[in-house]
């Protein structure tokens, strides 16, 4: 407390001292630079004068005629052939529908009427330029017809549209002849998000940007909620937080890994967890599968639960898929989100997810919560 | 550092003892939230329909094409090509191998007849099968009329397979009132005409004599308000659709009278008055009774629409120095500006389901469609082009209709349609130049 009053003090006192006589010690001013200034006679002056003016008075006489005047000698070539006066200054199409009559009237005329025409030609490609796909009636082509959480790349004609990506592959001659010949496959080609035609850029360019994803690896709250309250007690806010995020993948990677050496060692099933990453791999794969493009916008609204029976090799049970309840629409909005969600577990499912064999009881029945908030019309 | 020491506690909580804690919670179902999805055509199968009787077959190609074309125009279904089909159905009656249609990937089929009777009566009747559930969607339907009508029966089975699979309203079975345009942009002769959402059988309603603007169908669909030059100056004119018969609204004593538009209840109309120079917003029955200024400024107010409630009254105004939207009670009174973004917005149109407006917007030397909630908020531009304007709804709110016209001389007006989620950008077929599209109400 002293030590501060004691250093304002003496601050205080060296900056008022300072004011007061810091005169007294500032240093020696630097020598003055003196420039000479010649004295000129009234005669020198108008002479000086006379000399200046000629100049100024070429500049306001010739100024507007240099630019005028060297154009001639440029188009007068490009006159003579007339069809080419035109697209010297104006490489785009389309002068204007003035612009035609001029070009055969150029040949007679003096070089002065195709002096006033680049001027007057040079704004319009510009316009022509911005607006030239406006010209089109055909629709700008949008991206890709089929929105997915990751985009994917328009595959090669030829090939088949399927979850697996593999190339085509014909029998060698000789060497193999079990092997047998390999369509190509590829996911179908999509996009991330709506681009409506207002949203492109005037040149029609496709422009996509990709959907925030969600964490794939999230821990269910009910699972993890007691494990991470007590530790921490405060509330994180909201908002989007790096280092929230590393922690969240910290604790991901925590459990996969706990529950990984849970598995290993219990070979046997005693009761281990559906890991996270299982957990994903059935989300990954129904949501693949989950059309909400027919969907009305009050279906989108609504989020059914929908519960299915499976069977060991991981097919669902098609007359168990049952609708547990709805939030946020009507009845008749979630039976149409009900059937859209059962076609997605069936659809996906004819091959049997992929889950572990040994937890069989652990998702012999599911539970699925189809939430569509994500994929309304915005 | 607090956060750090409490990620080092999580992580030892975790290794400890939260596997075993894990096993034990699970012992309900296996419970997984979906939270994304894809957007694409669904993909549907439509074999030929069915001919039942002999001379039906024509009847039930064309049928099955325009209820192919319908869904397929939406942008939200795919039709499967007839040449992937493993196999096909021989009678109405006849089971469906689901199997079949799976492994082409249907996920919907729609199996029909038809039946040509005595007298030219036709029969159309289908069934609509969730292909991957193995079951019927809703129960079969039949529909009889006359073989002239036979678009209309194809429309309204598309209707019914559109509003099962998709939970919108139905709107393939309405018409489009708009101006015909035919000549050079300097000499364009413009008529009213009226055809199918889709194009086909289109008709005039009034000769090329005199300009026309801005038809407007009644909420019954069976009258037409336009604005017509028949005088030298706009007036508005009351048409009805079956027999073309035309009538002059008494509108007050004022230099134009334009931008008419019905009440919901079809008994009143709203427009724009130009009196000693100032355009005002009008409402009045629709035998000239009762008129009744709504709007009192110096500003211009025109393009009133009415709320689907018929309570409130969206219009567009200057009177902020720039064309921008406003919403007033339906009797008038106070307005409320709803836009506020960069440009002018004119023309609104209110949403057949009240929760949009639509509207041109006009920004950095290009013109939009959009949508915006009542509110002004959640504003989506849909299209972008050099002009594109006079939206229209589709009965069920789901589709836009509007204007569109190219640049230069030999610029043509033509009209075009747009899915509110910006998708499915397409232009309706017109035999001659197209403007002002006014979407009717669902046909009876």
């Amino acid at each position: 407390m002293n030590t501060g009053h004691v250093i304002s003090g003496a601050g205080h006192i060296g900056l008022i001292g300072w004011l007061f006589f810091g005169a007294n010690f500032a240093p020696t001013p630097e020598p003055f630079q003196v420039n000479e200034v010649a004295m000129i006679s009234g005669a020198e002056f108008e002479a000086m004068l006379a000399g200046t003016t000629p100049p100024e008075a070429v500049t306001d006489m010739v100024l507007p005629v240099p630019p005028e005047t060297p154009p001639p000698p440029q188009p007068a070539p490009a006159v003579s052939p007339p069809p080419a006066a035109v697209p010297a200054p104006a490489p785009s199409p389309v002068p204007s529908p003035e612009q035609p009559p001029v070009p055969p009237a150029a040949q007679p005329m003096p070089p002065s009427d195709v002096q006033d025409a680049p001027p007057q030609i040079a704004p319009p490609p510009q316009e022509q330029a911005v607006l030239a796909p406006d010209i089109s009636d055909r629709p700008s082509p949008r991206p890709a017809p089929r929105v997915a959480p990751e985009p994917v790349a328009t595959p090669e004609p030829d090939t088949k549209v399927d979850d697996i990506v593999q190339e085509a592959a014909t029998p060698a001659p000789s060497p193999d002849p079990a092997q047998q010949k390999q369509e190509a496959t590829a996911p179908e080609a999509a996009t991330t998000e709506i681009v409506t035609e207002a949203a492109e850029k005037p040149s029609a360019a496709p422009v996509s940007s990709v959907r925030p994803r969600a964490r794939p690896n999230r821990p269910e709250a009910t699972e993890t909620t007691e494990a991470v309250a007590q530790p921490q007690p405060q509330a994180e806010a909201p908002a989007p937080d790096t280092t929230r995020d590393a922690v969240q993948d910290a604790l991901q990677q925590a459990m996969a890994d706990a529950a990984a050496t849970a598995d290993a060692a219990q070979p046997a099933y005693s009761g281990p967890p559906i890991s996270a990453g299982e957990r994903d791999a059935l989300r990954v794969a129904v949501q693949k599968c989950w059309n909400v493009g027919s969907l009305s916008t009050d279906a989108l609204r609504t989020t059914v639960v929908v519960s299915v029976s499976m069977t060991e090799d991981g097919k669902p049970v098609v007359p168990s898929i049952r609708m547990r309840s709805f939030s946020g629409g009507s009845q008749a909005s979630a039976q149409q989100a009900f059937d859209s969600a059962r076609r997605a577990i069936i659809r996906c499912g004819t091959r049997g997810y992929d889950l572990p064999a040994e937890k069989y009881a652990l998702w012999q029945e599911i539970e699925m919560t189809f939430n569509p908030e994500k994929m309304r019309i915005k | 550092m607090q956060r750090l020491l409490s990620l080092l506690c999580c992580l030892a909580l975790l290794a400890l003892g939260a596997v075993p804690g894990q096993a034990q919670q699970q012992s309900g179902p296996l419970r997984i939230e979906i939270t994304e999805g894809v957007i694409e055509p669904l993909p549907f199968a439509l074999p030929s329909f069915v001919a039942e009787t002999a001379g039906a077959q024509d009847l039930a190609d064309q049928i099955s094409r325009v209820v192919a074309a319908d869904l397929v125009g939406t942008g939200l279904f795919r039709e499967i090509p007839q040449t992937a089909f493993i196999s096909s159905l021989t009678s109405f009656a006849s089971p469906v191998q689901f199997a079949d249609w799976r492994a082409i990937n249907a996920q919907a089929l729609i199996a029909g007849a038809v039946a040509l009777g005595s007298g030219g009566r036709l029969t159309v009747k289908f069934r609509l099968y969730d292909v991957f559930a193995g079951q019927e969607m809703g129960d079969g339907l039949q529909f009889d009329g006359t073989q002239e009508g036979w678009r209309r029966m194809a429309h309204k089975v598309a209707d019914v397979v559109y509003s099962r699979i998709t939970g919108e309203g139905p709107y393939f079975d309405s018409r489009v009132v708009f101006v015909a345009e035919t000549g050079t942009k300097g000499e364009r002769k413009k008529r009213l005409a009226i055809m199918d959402y889709d194009g086909f059988g289109a008709s005039y309603l009034t000769d090329s004599a005199t300009i026309v603007l801005a038809p407007r169908f009644s909420p019954t669909g069976d009258r037409v308000l336009y604005t017509s030059y028949e005088t030298g100056f706009p007036r508005i004119y009351l048409l009805d659709v079956a027999n073309v018969g035309r009538r002059e609204l008494p509108i007050p004593a004022g230099e134009m009278a334009f931008s008419p538009r019905f009440s919901p209840d079809a008994r009143t109309v709203v427009f724009s008055l130009t009196q000693g120079g100032n355009t005002d917003i009008w409402r009045m029955d629709l035998n000239g009774a009762n008129p009744q200024r709504l709007t009192n400024a110096p500003s211009i107010e025109t393009a009133p629409s009415f709320s689907p409630d018929g309570s409130q009254i969206v219009f567009e105004s200057d009177r902020s120095g720039t064309q921008q939207l406003y919403i007033m009670p339906a009797t008038g009174g106070e307005a409320r500006r709803i836009s506020f973004g960069q440009g002018r917005y004119g023309s609104p149109v209110w949403s057949p389901r009240g929760d949009l407006i639509a509207f041109t917007k006009q920004s950095k030397g290009r013109f939009h469609i959009g949508v915006m909630r009542l509110d002004g908020s959640e504003e989506r531009l849909l299209t972008a082009s050099f002009l594109d304007e006079s939206p229209s709804w589709a009965p069920n709110g789901r589709v836009i209709m509007f204007t569109r016209e190219t640049q230069g001389a030999g610029g043509m007006a033509s009209l075009y349609s747009v899915d509110i989620s910006g998708r499915n950008l397409k232009r309706v077929r017109t035999e001659t130049g197209a403007s002002d599209p006014a979407w009717s109400p669902l046909l009876p």
